[in-house]
């Protein structure tokens, strides 16, 4: 790539320093053209594979858990190719905080909907005699299609929201607020800050 | 004489998978840098997972399932590659100088 050896190294130095001190003639990081093309051409068949897994979970390979990674792991491969910080402005915090929390709000209440219709945990054929005739479905149905709410507006939701969460509270990085706990830090930092201690002196 | 040179082509294309995933393997343990690490484990296991998903191909014959399987060996090579593009790149930008004869393996 031609803007990599330097051809414009005034306005591209990254100002970081080398290991002797010397101004690295580094550019500074720009997007890469190919992994944003591939992530467009890809993202499009990965997000219908992640639904496809989703709702067919209750009768093929799959599910809820499996579906909600993959759907997942299409916003981290547009963090990856765009730019964390600029995906974490365009994906609102609330929202993927909102989708984890709407799941365990969902799976709960089909959870305890049949403990106060008087069956057990997830007994899906207690709710027949409410929404039998209302949904026209015969009670052996009602365990495919409660474990398929459960799957899709549950388990998807939690695992794709708490997923999302984790990468871009793993990619905030994590910086030691008290001395106790600053034992091992970041090599190159420790580097950067000896030469700059060096150079000072 | 048509399904011999099926069964022979399946052969061929097994045993180059084969080959490659093996070369990949070594190179990824044998050579002294990330990026020639990198280089290896996208070159050729792409090309040793082209290979065998081929041999895969060609035996299920005409099938749905053979799709699919094409669909697969497409997606391969479009995103093995990409991803050793991204971690060089990675590595690149943290500072990791490239291997060059004479210097100590990493």
């Amino acid at each position: 790539m031609s803007d990599r050896d330097g051809s414009r190294p005034d306005e591209r130095l990254d100002g970081r320093l080398d290991s002797d001190g010397v101004a690295r003639q580094r550019p500074v990081y720009s997007e890469s053209q190919v992994i944003m093309t591939t992530v467009k051409v890809v993202i499009p068949f990965v997000m219908t594979y992640g639904l496809f897994i989703t709702f067919h979970g209750a009768d093929t390979p799959g599910g809820g858990f499996q579906g909600g990674a993959i759907i997942a792991s299409v916003f981290l491969m547009i963090a990856f190719a765009f730019g964390i910080e600029s995906t974490r402005e365009w994906l609102a915090n609330s929202l993927v905080v909102g989708l984890g929390t709407v799941g365990v709000f969902i799976f709960g209440a089909i959870g305890f909907g049949p403990l106060l219709l008087g069956g057990n945990f997830l007994e899906y054929t207690r709710y027949e005699p409410l929404l039998g005739d209302l949904l026209g479905l015969k009670e052996y149905e009602f365990v495919k299609y409660g474990m398929e709410a459960v799957e899709i507006l549950g388990i998807a939701f939690i695992v794709s929201g708490v997923l999302m969460g984790l990468f871009f509270a793993l990619a905030a990085g994590y910086s030691p607020s008290t001395d106790s706990l600053a034992v091992t830090g970041d090599r190159r930092d420790g580097a950067d800050t000896a030469t700059m201690e060096d150079t000072d002196d | 004489m048509i399904e011999a040179i099926r069964i022979g082509l399946i052969v061929v294309a097994v045993v180059l998978g084969l080959f490659f995933t093996f070369v990949s393997a070594t190179g990824v343990i044998r050579l002294p840098d990330v990026f020639s690490r990198a280089h290896t484990a996208s070159q050729a296991d792409t090309l040793g997972a082209g290979f065998a998903l081929a041999a895969v191909a060609l035996t299920l014959g005409w099938e749905p399932t053979t799709v699919k399987t094409v669909l697969l060996l497409v997606f391969i090579f479009v995103t093995n590659p990409t991803a050793a593009h991204a971690i060089a790149r990675a590595a690149y930008e943290e500072g990791i100088e490239p291997w060059t004869t004479g210097d100590e393996r990493r």
